[in-house]
């Protein structure tokens, strides 16, 4: 009897419904799947398809009405070329939701200090929507952002929505600030001291560059936070997405199945050992 | 999954068996001589089998004589027949119509695999598990597996030290060892084990009998061993992250993957478009390995550019990491990294020395 095999990894088609220009190298989509996926939760990715080309995993950024998933690229290689031309009503393929995102569960009742770097914002912001939706749930909520010059800072449109959450802060910094800017220069790991969310009852959220992490942890520790209160969420080769390809391993972890979220103590062994 | 008592015939039962295997509908694929070297692959008959040949596997050697003694593990491990090394997964037109190969499972059955590789496939069913690869789990379903027992290991085995061998314990259908030219033993480990083995003409095996297996595999328990234990390994392994071996290593290594290519166990895959005349577009599956340059490269970064780090990878994946992951060590000691190695990069060398500067340091 002949069969079909492989199923795990056959994306669904999905129509570009919206591009959003974020900065010069980025973009935000807009994909409306022509089949449901799972929603994603806050930290989760999928693997975008592009025919002939081939797949990159992406991080969700947001969701919409109708299964509408945003996600926000930052044009970096081949299959992000060929992304880039895509307009309103374009195809690409979708899998996943894939990965263990942000410990919603353990943010309730805690404040929340949300890191980000570059485009590290990205997989962050759908726990500041979070946040903000069921606004109840969670204590002081403290965003703290940073990018090397404000022309590569993600969503500044909405940068007035996350000011205008209740009990919350928005602290912006650049590596290097133009004529208009007229807020903080310096990189984010200054920022955490100036952050009215202490370490007591706390839980930070870090995601950016591995070298931002890096510094960003050690700030962190300074200031108190155990490596039980941080979490982090990593970048890999996640080709599968399914814990199969074995390509995005640290140490014993898949990131795609056991990440890419991780609390620090996980895989702090790890995280400093050069190219492991 | 257990063993039963073994039996003794002559060698004319080993042929019967594979007969009736055969005649049963069984695709049987085993180890055959194809172009110098003994390869896994489709047998027509039991002649095809090259008893009386021997391999001569050293680190980075590989040699066959005609002149008599006995071959080890094929350069094919079963990998390549349960989790083929190209998988066509799907084929996309211009019009985003999605078009999936249907594959045909034969009952296939894997005649005179040695132990080492029966441990391989054990440790292939925990990584899949019941969630995985789809074309393996296929295969697995209707797989019939004789093995063969060592009782003369080569250079490069090193079962004994990884608990594989040499001598089959679980996981078959039938074990046999060929204790002489005439005399074979044979062991059935499962319900049709027993019933294919009822069609042979078969004696109890004679206290004589069992006593020259005990002495021969003992013999061969000692010969397959590297200069490392066990006990606490991964965790001398990870206590020296940072051992300069890795990157004395590195010197010689060619990074070609050749090593990953003949590992019974290595898993890892990459997924490739290949884009045809028409439009359409065909995604496939194709083996990947942890020492290629692309391994762990993404689009603006690359998390392993140096190779002593891949090579640390793959050490650290196959004797600390697969164990959280799987619940086993991720080497059978089957020696085919240390035969097909161009440089003759000894893994069991390696190994043992990064041991050793933990107890130095």
């Amino acid at each position: 009897m002949k069969e079909v095999v492989g199923s795990k990894l056959t994306p669904v088609p999905a129509e570009v419904i919206e591009v959003v220009d974020e900065t010069p190298d980025t973009k935000t989509f807009y994909f409306k799947p022509r089949a449901r996926l799972e929603n994603p939760r806050p930290g989760q990715f999928t693997e975008i398809y592009i025919p002939g080309v081939g797949e990159a995993p992406v991080s969700v950024s947001g969701t919409g009405p109708d299964g509408v998933i945003m996600q926000t690229v930052r044009s970096i290689g081949t299959l992000t070329e060929y992304l880039f031309k895509l307009e309103k009503g374009g195809l690409v393929g979708i899998r996943g939701p894939y990965g263990r995102g942000w410990p919603l569960e353990k943010l309730e009742g805690r404040d929340v200090l949300v890191i980000g770097g570059g485009i590290g914002l990205a997989p962050l912001r759908p726990v500041i929507k979070e946040v903000e939706k069921n606004r109840s749930r969670y204590g002081r909520l403290s965003i703290l952002y940073g990018a090397r010059t404000p022309s590569l800072l993600l969503y500044k449109y909405e940068f007035d929505e996350y000011r205008s959450i209740p009990d919350s802060e928005l602290l912006l910094t650049v590596d290097r600030g133009d004529e208009t800017w007229t807020g903080n220069v310096g990189v984010v790991t200054e920022l955490i001291p100036k952050a009215t969310v202490k370490p007591e009852n706390a839980i930070a959220l870090v995601c950016g560059p591995e070298i931002m992490m890096r510094f960003t942890i050690k700030a962190l520790e300074r200031e108190g936070f155990r490596e039980n209160q941080i979490y982090l969420s990593l970048e890999r080769r996640m080709k599968c997405g399914v814990g199969l390809c074995g390509h995005c391993q640290v140490g014993p972890y898949f990131v795609c199945r056991h990440g890419p979220v991780f609390p620090y103590w996980m895989i702090k062994k790890y995280f400093w050992v050069d190219q492991i | 999954m257990f063993s039963g008592s073994l039996y003794s015939g002559e060698l004319s039962e080993l042929r019967k068996l594979f007969e009736e295997i055969k005649a049963r509908g069984y695709k049987i694929i085993g180890p055959r001589l194809e172009d110098g070297v003994i390869r896994l692959g489709e047998l027509e008959g039991f002649d095809e089998i090259p008893y009386g040949i021997g391999d001569i596997q050293k680190p980075g050697y590989y040699r066959v004589r005609a002149n008599g003694g006995r071959f080890r593990s094929p350069l094919d491990s079963p990998k390549r027949i349960l989790y083929p090394p190209e998988l066509t997964l799907f084929r996309l037109t211009r019009d985003w119509e999605l078009e999936r190969p249907e594959y045909e499972f034969e009952a296939t059955a894997l005649f005179g695999i040695k132990p080492c590789d029966l441990a391989a496939i054990g440790i292939m069913d925990r990584v899949q598990g019941e969630l995985g690869d789809e074309y393996f789990l296929k295969m697995r379903e209707k797989l019939l597996i004789v093995v063969e027992n060592c009782v003369e290991p080569s250079e490069n085995c090193f079962c004994a030290t990884m608990g594989t061998g040499p001598a089959a314990s679980i996981g078959f259908d039938i074990a046999y060892t060929r204790l002489d030219d005439s005399t074979i033993l044979f062991q059935p480990g499962s319900d049709l084990g027993v019933d294919l083995l009822g069609e042979l003409t078969l004696e109890p095996a004679t206290p004589d009998q069992i006593e020259t297996l005990r002495k021969a595999l003992l013999k061969a328990s000692e010969k397959a061993r590297a200069g490392f234990r066990l006990e606490n390994l991964p965790d001398m392994l990870e206590l020296n992250l940072e051992s300069e071996t890795y990157r004395e290593i590195a010197e010689r290594c060619l990074g070609c993957a050749n090593c990953n290519m003949v590992c019974p166990t290595c898993f890892c895959f990459d997924v490739i478009d290949e884009p045809e005349l028409d439009g359409s577009a065909r995604r496939i599956r194709v083996w990947d390995g942890c020492h290629s340059y692309s391994y762990a490269q993404v689009a603006g970064g690359h998390f392993r550019k140096d190779l002593w780090a891949r090579y640390r990878h793959w050490v650290l994946h196959k004797f600390v990491y697969w164990l959280r992951q799987f619940g086993s060590f991720g080497c059978v000691g089957c020696g085919r990294c240390i035969t097909w190695c161009p440089a003759g990069i000894d893994l069991r060398e390696v190994i043992s020395k990064v041991v050793r500067e933990v107890g130095e340091g």
